[in-house]
């Protein structure tokens, strides 16, 4: 089954560095005490120990924040550490997304997102940083990554901007609480830029275009094969449901008012045969029809589990989750409350194990740092960094997973924090000794999870650094906090 | 094996492979020079004692003198690249390289090789009249075709792959690179009209992991990366290269380290406004023992190192050197470039893989397709001479497929939806030229795609038992496969 979490299986994992040597024991530092990875966790690692209703660590108010989120702010954890995990998810699964902040820019000037591709991108991002509630633009975020259209074939860029407002009010529950997929299905399925780059206005009667049949059932609702393997459609399927999907155009005379329409007399008029059902068959009988088909609810929830959790759900939590969704006639709420709050979300709570997505490492670091959109860093290192929002590299979306991480991304996640420190006043502290800069950057950089190993190494780069002159211990703080931000640790979560 | 080191030096550069690398450092004074007891390496630490490309670190010892090592920088003062220099050298001669262009998206090869016998082109016409190639030269919209020697007229190149003015401008194309189509000299590219799998599924995501994967199935290593871990160095991350911020899923590996790059500026860690050795804090870092079951961060750590590796082997490269004749404004020819680039500086580079191109051409195909198949063809022919240039042309091989060929029916949008049966082209002058498989015809199966005739596999099985050497059925799951099945009766893919 080709869902997201299924792709992160494929991995490059190079461990010829790790495999010949000891692992050494967790460094017992008591310098370190203050910080919260050697807090004690709280709650036990078991995943059998942590409930809905247990106390949260920080570590686990963190967890949460990064999974759904873009990381905890020093307020998050004061929030929620201590509350339940199921009042966060509430909190999260009923809030707007909010904003908070200065509208971001672009070197001076107002972000003009319909004007240049760069500031659509530093627009989302902004929103992103912005957001009080970050779950909502998570979660859209993730909707684009699922119904993947790229600006490189989609014009005028209104239909984008469009498109991503369909997807946040799929994301934001307090503004529309029952959200189904099934209903996001359909709009999407007649929304004017996935018509465009899937090229259903070129899909007529007498002559079907099957580019958005196939891909509606491969990676949007079904997937090619099974869990046990069998094919879930055929070539025929493939055909007949093009025809049913026939219709469709889109209006753009008004790049600020685009809409899609349907002219019957472009529409195949007659008998179909999809899943061994005849039938005359509209556009929204072929989503009802995929919606419905066995193979949909088990690939829209392990789509959905992988955006937050590693390991894929055994399978009775895969059924319970299935009925979670049937029941509920295919909302989006009871389900994700359900993902995130089961307990393998907080699987390995001592040291994450995931790797942060390029759109969820970047708005992290700006929101750890306190920095908004000035000018266009941020769109530039997401295309160096390999997730470019708005221009996935095809329909598919990114592969994500173990992938985003190799020796060109590596490269630019670390020059992306460096971009970042250059651009913030870092004051001399006269005097400060080495401790005392580690202290300060660690503070300074949101206070995020280090292993100890790697703080120790990085407090043994203080140790040494030279510290005689403003400007020697002014590039110690820099160099600190680049390696706190932008190391190898800070790329999980 | 075939030599060893006939020197007490080691250069502790980055490969030794061929003269021209240790010319290009040598005429730098070492800073300093360190003597390298036979105890030293005996007492390697991690990972170095394995064998590999056929040098066991016994061999090694036994029949090379261990002697000095020139140390040109700090950076290279590591047991891997001592190690790496001494058995490159040990190793022999320059070896084969592979690269690989994956044309994005399912590239329509039945309007790139067109049949035109007297029963196959009215079928071919009649089945797709509002793309059809035409007979004899362009004229206005109608692009025409050239016919390719050696096919008994059955065959002819669509004229955006051929040089000349009024087909792909003055440059050289397809048609100078395959000759005479004999397999003799000057004929130096082969190609199959029809390789793929049966039965094809028409997804373009399964078809390509099939193809990265070499395997009917996604698996978690590429085809090239199951061959270097196989064959492969232990400790160059630069042997297997994807220009690209992604790496290829060909080269995915399970212990061999590969990389990502997408230029030779900016390699290495730097942290602005400081005067740190970032480089340095980060190996720092990376070295951070994970654990092996938490595959994020044992991932992230070992990538964070490796980029170190490749930074400080690409350490005096300089910028890529821009060779004449590629086509302008083209990420294909800005990456050939940089391809011979790195080839050329003898960094032990066996696998290059370059994605490229937009061929789902399901509407408006021809005026989509046709000037990525002349910049195809032009940088396939530049990139040959850039590589001459370097004397290293021998040495490689270019590989170009993509996932799927196109329906031979065209579809009302004036383009063509998934179909079966893709064009895949080898160049190189080790290549022997000509059609190395049957065109399928376009009588088509039963969903009216192209029969394929050559197994994508076959095509593999031969790169890897006749170029890059080894064993393919250790390589490849499900083999043997078929031999190449040359339209003149051959059963090699090179000379």
């Amino acid at each position: 089954m080709r869902t997201k979490h299924a792709r992160h299986k494929s991995h490059h994992s190079s461990n010829h560095r790790g495999k010949h040597k000891h692992r050494t024991g967790r460094l017992a530092s008591t310098k370190g005490r203050r910080h919260r990875l050697h807090r004690p966790p709280g709650v036990g690692v078991g995943t059998g120990t942590i409930g809905s209703s247990s106390p949260m660590s920080s570590a686990m108010v963190d967890r949460l924040f990064w999974r759904a989120g873009f990381g905890p702010s020093a307020e998050d954890r004061a929030t929620w550490t201590g509350k339940t995990v199921s009042d966060l998810v509430d909190w999260m699964l009923s809030t707007p997304a909010g904003s908070s902040g200065v509208p971001g820019t672009d070197s001076g000037s107002p972000l003009d997102p319909t004007g240049n591709d760069t500031d659509l991108v530093l627009n989302w991002v902004d929103q992103m940083v912005r957001s009080t509630n970050p779950f909502v633009e998570r979660l859209t975020f993730f909707w684009h990554r699922h119904w993947a259209n790229s600006r490189e074939s989609v014009a005028p860029p209104q239909l984008m901007m469009t498109q991503t407002e369909l997807f946040r009010s799929y994301a934001d529950f307090a503004q529309n609480p029952t959200a189904t997929f099934k209903s996001l299905a359909y709009a999407v399925t007649i929304d004017p830029s996935m018509l465009r780059y899937l090229t259903g206005e070129l899909n007529v009667r007498g002559a079907p275009n099957e580019n958005y049949a196939r891909e509606l059932m491969e990676l949007f609702t079904l997937g090619v094969v099974n869990a046990a393997g069998q094919p879930n459609y055929s070539q025929t399927d493939v055909e007949q449901l093009a025809k049913a999907l026939s219709g469709w155009q889109i209006n753009d005379t008004n790049p600020d008012a685009v809409y899609s329409y349907f002219t019957q007399s472009r529409w195949y008029d007659g008998p179909k045969l999809i899943f061994g059902q005849f039938g005359n068959f509209t556009s929204a009988d072929a989503v009802n029809l995929v919606i419905g088909h066995p193979a949909h609810p088990g690939f829209i929830v392990n789509a959905l589990w992988g955006e937050f959790i590693v390991e894929p759900p055994d399978p009775s939590t895969l059924q319970t989750l299935i009925a979670t969704y049937t029941g509920g006639g295919y909302q989006l709420k009871p389900l994700l409350k359900q993902i995130l709050t089961h307990p393998a979300l907080f699987d390995s709570i001592e040291e994450p194990n995931m790797v942060k997505p390029p759109v969820v490492y970047v708005v992290g670091a700006m929101r750890a740092l306190g920095v908004g959109v000035t000018d266009s860093t941020a769109n530039d290192y997401l295309d160096d960094m390999g997730e470019l929002p708005y221009f996935p590299p095809n329909v598919s979306g990114w592969e994500g997973g173990l992938s985003w991480l190799n020796t060109d991304t590596a490269l630019a996640r670390f020059a992306f924090i460096s971009a970042l420190l250059a651009n913030t006043q870092i004051a001399d502290v006269p005097g400060e000794s080495a401790a005392a800069a580690y202290e300060r950057a660690y503070m300074a950089t949101g206070e995020p999870w280090l292993a100890p190993g790697t703080a120790a190494a990085i407090q043994s780069f203080a140790n040494g650094a030279p510290s005689s002159s403003a400007d020697k211990r002014i590039q110690r703080q820099i160099a600190l906090r680049a390696l706190i931000l932008a190391g190898p640790d800070a790329q999980v979560m | 094996m075939t030599e060893k080191p006939s020197s007490t030096e080691i250069h502790a550069l980055r490969c030794a492979d061929c003269a021209r690398s240790d010319s290009l450092v040598t005429d730098l004074a070492p800073t300093s020079r360190v003597a390298i007891p036979a105890e030293a390496l005996l007492g390697f630490p991690d990972g170095v004692p394995r064998p590999r490309r056929g040098v066991s670190r016994r061999g090694f010892l036994a029949g090379s003198a261990v002697g000095i090592a020139s140390i040109y920088s700090a950076a290279h003062l590591t047991w891997e690249s001592i190690w790496d220099a001494a058995a490159a050298r040990a190793a022999g001669p320059a070896q084969n390289s592979l690269v690989c262009i994956y044309l994005q998206g399912g590239n329509d090869g039945l309007n790139a090789i067109v049949p035109i016998s007297s029963d196959q082109y009215p079928g071919y016409v009649s089945q797709r009249s509002n793309i059809a190639r035409v007979l004899g030269p362009s004229s206005g919209t109608q692009v025409g075709t050239t016919v390719m020697p050696g096919t008994g007229s059955t065959l002819a190149f669509a004229n955006p792959l051929v040089s000349g003015a009024g087909n792909n401008g003055d440059v050289k194309g397809f048609d100078t690179l395959y000759g005479d189509g004999s397999g003799g000299p000057g004929s130096d590219l082969a190609i199959f009209p029809a390789a793929d799998y049966t039965p094809p599924d028409l997804s373009h995501f399964d078809s390509r992991d099939y193809w990265f994967a070499g395997a009917l199935e996604e698996l978690e290593t590429g085809w090239l990366g199951r061959w270097l871990d196989t064959y492969g160095s232990s400790t160059n991350p630069l042997q297997a290269i994807s220009l690209d911020s992604s790496l290829s899923k060909q080269i995915r590996t399970s212990t061999a380290p590969v990389c990502a790059i997408e230029s030779l500026t900016n390699t290495s860690f730097e942290i602005t406004n400081t005067n740190i050795d970032a480089n340095a804090e980060v190996a720092n870092l990376a070295a951070v023992p994970a654990d092996a079951a938490n595959l994020a961060l044992t991932r992230s750590r070992s990538i964070y190192g490796e980029t170190v590796e490749v930074s400080n082997r690409l350490s005096g490269i300089g910028s890529v050197q821009v060779a004449p004749g590629y086509p302008p404004n083209s990420d294909l020819s800005a990456n050939l470039q940089l391809a011979a680039t790195v080839l050329g500086a003898g960094l032990g580079t066996r696998i290059i893989t370059i994605d490229w191109g937009s061929f789902d051409t399901h509407g408006d195909q021809v005026t989509s397709q046709d000037p990525q198949l002349s910049v195809l063809s032009s940088a396939l022919a530049a990139f040959k001479a850039d590589l001459a240039g370097r004397g290293i042309e021998q040495n490689v091989v270019t590989l170009v497929f993509s996932e799927f060929g196109r329906r031979i029916m065209s579809n009302d949008s004036v383009g063509t939806d998934h179909g079966a049966g893709g064009l895949v082209v080898v160049s190189g002058s080790s290549v022997r030229g000509g059609l190395a498989g049957e065109h399928p015809g376009v009588q088509g199966d039963q969903d009216g795609n192209l029969v394929p005739i050559t197994d994508f596999r076959t095509v593999y099985q031969a790169l890897i038992g006749e170029w890059l050497g080894g064993d393919p059925t250790a390589i490849l799951p499900d083999g043997p496969f078929p031999g190449i099945q040359r339209y003149d009766s051959g059963t090699t893919l090179m000379k």
